[in-house]
């Protein structure tokens, strides 16, 4: 069979020395910035660069997409015991698993985050090999119309993600997306509410804003009330999740891996709407919805596998069709250039061995980052026992270094502090900052989409409708929220089964 | 030209001799305005490894990025001008800028010690690939026949493609209606799937997917062909005169920086350029490097005097009937 | 955010005029979006169908306002959790620590940026013993400098005023 002959290729690049040791130097590198707030795989990447001239391309490009990946596990620690997002990815992460530790079920959740990554890159790796070429075809459906209409459905996920009132929920979607408007004006390069500050011609960056609002408002928080987190502090668990605990998540995780492996197929970065559909499918699904937001091990199951396959799948668009997307993948692009390795349709036929080399290796990637982190647990878990008054003094300084560093701005650092104590009064004045971290990712491209669209389609909204994939996304959306605003059917139907 | 370079150089060595001697002592930062991995990064990281060699100290990368470029160029303007801080300016910051932002804080002519020209990517007009016209010309008929209801994808305001495609634009005189992206990528993802018509845009971002037949080549807007793309013709063979434009990336250093120091760095560049291993790279992006007449900074003072005066009357007719 | 741990916040009855929880979030809402308006109010606005550059900031701004009214009209109605006093101590430290490692990174580098935001913000709790903390700042600077500057190999400048 054809896929088998092209996986003994891969496995047989993949399995050399050197690929062997650049995979896992590229795991090592990738969980270690992706544990540190801020750096991220971006930066990271960016300086190995040169380091990689002199490897063979497939070599360095196994290192760089382990970096890649790496991070993606590294990111979700900072995310559960610090509260850190390193990426929009893993705001969901830090709902029910920041909670989790602060029941002193820290082992728990990164053990389960790093098991359920671990099933869903595998599921996920296989996928690409199998089914990428197809799924390519099924991609080139979403235009601007249809990618508005993903968006749409994604909002509708946004009020599920609160734990209190839907209505302060829907708000500060609202203040989200309008946070995501400020910068340069997609059309006529008009700058809109930038208060004439140059750093915001671009907009706001995700991360000064996701570490002010999550990391550092959360510090001045904890500093508030010392009580509950020297109680949290006593009570360090067990280090791995149980049974009970693994069978429970197991459902999660499959259903994770499959939403967030096919929104990672599309190019317009639709892995990004993956851990929010998977936590909101969690939710809606679970008897007890209100276990949500208080440290429920499904909320971090489900959207760390979504968050991981779909990171892998991210790489089909690039791998098949040359368009990357998101910024590590741009990045990827630039290094097979540099390697003379020309992205586009044609990799797959032309540089078989780099191809299915690099699946291959996503695979023994994953494995490896199993071994690499689960050890690690114990080691974290005991970092939660350093006395607070050295922990946030710490935390502040690597997040500081991390903003830093993302574009050598200072500018980004004070509005990291500007959005801290926003954050900060958010949350004094009882609203979530996930929704508006949600509305604030969905609305940079929900604007774009929306205006692409109308201006190909001339003005006209019927768009959205006519065109078949969008309209089933906007029937789905409609439903969704009729069944988020009825929230009492959900009830009387869990009691009916019950009987 | 030349003379007056010399003399400059003369004169500084004469006033500061310690420092032609001794430069570089500590590593030099190469300010790259662009996120990571993109065109102008690519070169300048291909650039800085024997640039580095050749000068003892390590040429380090800093991406700032922002407001097409001028946000990284505006901050290495203002940074000492000791020569350990230079600028990867290409030709949307040193050529586009004055008439895309009427605040530009540095003037590309007057603040600035050029280095010399690193390398340049063509440009090249693309199209979908069930595009009905088959050569340049057919796609100029086509395109003026259509007028506003042909889709014009570009890559965000301000970015190459954006500038290519408006001259583009005003030289065969049509007007479409613009479709804007964030990047090629999502501007290239919808041309795929035939959703918008044509674009222009750098070589290197092209030549898979046209490799590939993915989208339709009509021409390179350069004096000779690529050979990356062998069969492709020129726009001047293909009928089109006047639109030969090419993203050039050059190296500038900050405003006074002593012409000892400019020499050198220009000497490591011009090296740089010439290194096997970079050439072939430079080679694979389908970069093109400047030939001996294009290099140094006088080359490169003339040619941003030139782009700027090329640029601002077509970008700044584009941009008011835009508002 | 649930914390089960503190003792239940004081309550207001309908129709006080204490400052309610939601009464607050409301107004801030409102001011947030009468901010917004004022800086998108020259911006065109365009049409429904041919949207300008102000369209969508000027439309979410309203609903956003509206909002924030409603949400306080509702909780003046209701009645709601009495705000606390925001922690002044820690929002002082904790952003002057931020404010502090900008100020210096650039002129001074790594090494007095560090020590200097770090030792600053130390003193947002009152558990802080200060000369733990001056040993804690320099030596957990000098891990950063040889983490993001050696190993990650990141521009940093660490001592940037020799």
């Amino acid at each position: 069979m054809d896929l088998m002959n092209n996986l003994a290729l891969g496995f047989g690049v993949a399995f050399t020395v050197q690929n062997l040791f650049l995979c896992f130097i590229g795991c090592m590198i990738g969980t270690l910035v992706g544990v540190l707030p801020g750096v991220g795989p971006v930066a990271t990447i960016a300086m190995l660069l040169p380091i990689t001239f002199g490897l063979d391309p497939t070599g360095a490009l196994i290192m760089l997409a382990g970096i890649y990946y790496g991070a993606q596990y590294g990111g979700s620690t900072t995310a559960i015991l610090v509260n850190i997002p390193g990426e929009a990815t893993s705001v969901v992460t830090t709902l029910d698993g920041h909670q989790m530790a602060k029941q002193g079920r820290a082992g728990a959740a990164l053990g389960i985050a790093a098991l359920g990554s671990f099933f869903a890159g595998c599921v996920a790796t296989v996928f690409i090999a199998a089914m990428g070429k197809p799924l390519t075809k099924l991609a080139q459906l979403f235009g601007p119309a249809e990618y508005f209409s993903l968006m749409v459905m994604g909002l509708v996920f946004s009020t599920v993600l609160a734990r209190g009132s839907i209505f302060k929920a829907l708000l500060m979607v609202f203040l989200g997306l309008l946070l995501a408007t400020v910068g340069t004006d997609l059309e006529t390069g008009q700058e809109r509410m930038t208060l004439g500050i140059q750093q915001l011609s671009d907009g706001v960056d995700f991360a000064p804003l996701a570490m002010g609002i999550f990391g550092f408002a959360e510090i001045i928080r904890n500093l508030e009330s010392p009580e509950a987190r020297d109680v949290v502090r006593g009570k360090i668990g067990k280090l791995m999740p149980s049974w009970a605990e693994i069978k429970q998540s197991t459902p999660p995780v499959l259903r994770g891996t499959f939403i967030g492996g096919l929104l990672g197929i599309l190019p317009g970065n639709g892995a990004v709407l993956g851990p929010f559909a998977s936590y909101t499918i969690e939710k809606k699904i679970a008897k007890d919805s209100s276990r949500f937001g208080k440290g429920a091990i499904e909320g971090v199951a489900g959207p760390e596998a979504a968050n991981n396959a779909g990171a892998q799948t991210a790489f089909i668009p690039l791998l098949t069709l040359g368009i990357p997307p998101n910024a590590v993948m741009a990045l990827m692009v630039g290094a097979m250039t540099i390697h003379g390795i020309i992205p586009g349709p044609q990799v797959m036929t032309k540089n078989p061995d780099l191809f299915w080399g690099m699946i291959a290796s996503m695979w023994i990637g994953n494995a490896m980052l199993v071994i690499i982190n689960l050890p690690l647990v114990g080691m974290w878990v005991k970092l939660l026992k350093v006395p607070y008054r050295l922990m946030f003094p710490a935390i502040l300084i690597f997040c500081c270094i991390g903003i830093y560093s993302i574009n050598n701005s200072v500018e980004d650092v004070y509005f990291t502090g500007f959005f801290a104590l926003v954050g900060y009064v958010l949350i004094k004045l009882g609203f979530e900052p996930a929704p508006m971290l949600l509305g604030f990712v969905l609305g940079k491209l929900m604007e774009e989409k929306l205006r692409q669209a109308l201006i190909l389609s001339r003005g006209s909204f019927m768009t959205f409708v006519e065109r078949p994939v969008s309209g089933v996304l906007l029937a789905i959306a409609v439903i969704m929220l009729v069944v988020a605003l009825l929230p009492s059917i959900n009830k009387k139907r869990d009691a009916v089964f019950q009987e | 030209m030349k003379k007056i370079v010399l003399a400059a150089a003369f004169a500084a060595l004469a006033a500061a001799p310690a420092l032609a001697q001794t430069y570089p002592t500590k590593p030099i930062t190469m300010i790259v305005p662009f996120a990571a991995g993109g065109p102008t990064d690519i070169i300048a990281r291909i650039v800085a490894e024997p640039m580095s060699r050749t000068l003892g100290q390590t040429v380090i990368i800093e991406n700032v990025a922002g407001a097409g470029g001028t946000t990284g160029i505006t901050r290495g303007a203002g940074a000492a001008a000791d020569g350990y801080t230079l600028m990867m300016g290409h030709m949307g910051t040193h050529g586009a800028a004055p008439a895309l932002y009427p605040n530009l804080k540095y003037n590309p002519a007057t603040d600035f010690a050029p280095v010399g020209v690193a390398a340049g990517t063509p440009i090249i007009i693309v199209g979908k690939k069930d595009h009905p016209a088959n050569n340049l010309k057919e796609f100029i008929d086509w395109a003026k026949k259509q007028g506003d209801k042909s889709n014009h994808a570009h890559a965000g305001v301000g970015s190459v493609s954006h500038s290519t495609g408006i001259l583009l634009n005003s030289i065969i005189g049509t007007k479409p209606t613009f479709i804007p992206y964030t990047g090629t990528g999502p501007a290239l993802n919808d041309m795929m799937s035939g959703q918008v018509d044509y674009m222009t845009d750098q070589i290197v971002n092209l030549v898979g997917q046209i490799n590939a037949g993915t989208v339709k080549a009509f021409a390179i807007a350069t004096p000779a062909r690529s050979p990356a793309l062998p069969n492709l013709p020129t726009t001047r063979e293909a009928g089109l005169d006047g639109y030969e434009v090419s993203a050039w990336n050059a190296v500038f250093a900050p405003k006074g920086t002593p012409a000892d120091v400019v020499a050198k760095l220009e000497a490591a560049l011009n090296a740089a350029i010439d290194d096997a291993g970079a050439k072939k790279r430079l080679d694979d992006l389908g970069a093109v490097a400047p030939a001996g007449a294009e290099r140094g900074s006088a080359a490169l003072q003339k040619l941003v005097e030139s782009e700027v005066a090329r640029w601002t009357p077509v970008l700044k007719a584009a941009m008011a009937a835009s508002k | 955010m649930t914390d089960t741990d503190t003792p239940a916040p004081e309550r207001s009855s309908a129709g006080s005029y204490r400052l309610t929880e939601d009464i607050a979030a409301g107004l801030f809402l409102f001011f947030v979006s009468a901010f917004f308006i004022w800086k998108a109010w020259e911006l065109p606005l365009g049409s429904l169908r041919a949207m300008g550059p102000g369209m969508l900031p000027m439309s979410i701004s309203v609903i956003l306002g509206v909002g924030g009214f409603l949400l306080a009209l509702s909780a003046f109605v209701k009645g709601g959790n009495i705000i606390t006093m925001p922690h002044v101590r820690g929002l002082f430290f904790i952003l002057g620590g931020i404010v502090l490692f900008g100020l210096c990174i650039r002129s001074l580098g790594l090494v007095v940026a560090g020590p200097v935001s770090m030792i600053f913000a130390s003193f947002a709790t009152n558990e802080v013993r200060p000369t733990e903390a001056v040993i804690f700042a320099c030596a957990m600077t000098a891990f950063c400098i040889i983490l993001f500057k050696y190993a990650l190999g990141l521009p940093i400048p660490v001592v940037a005023f020799i």
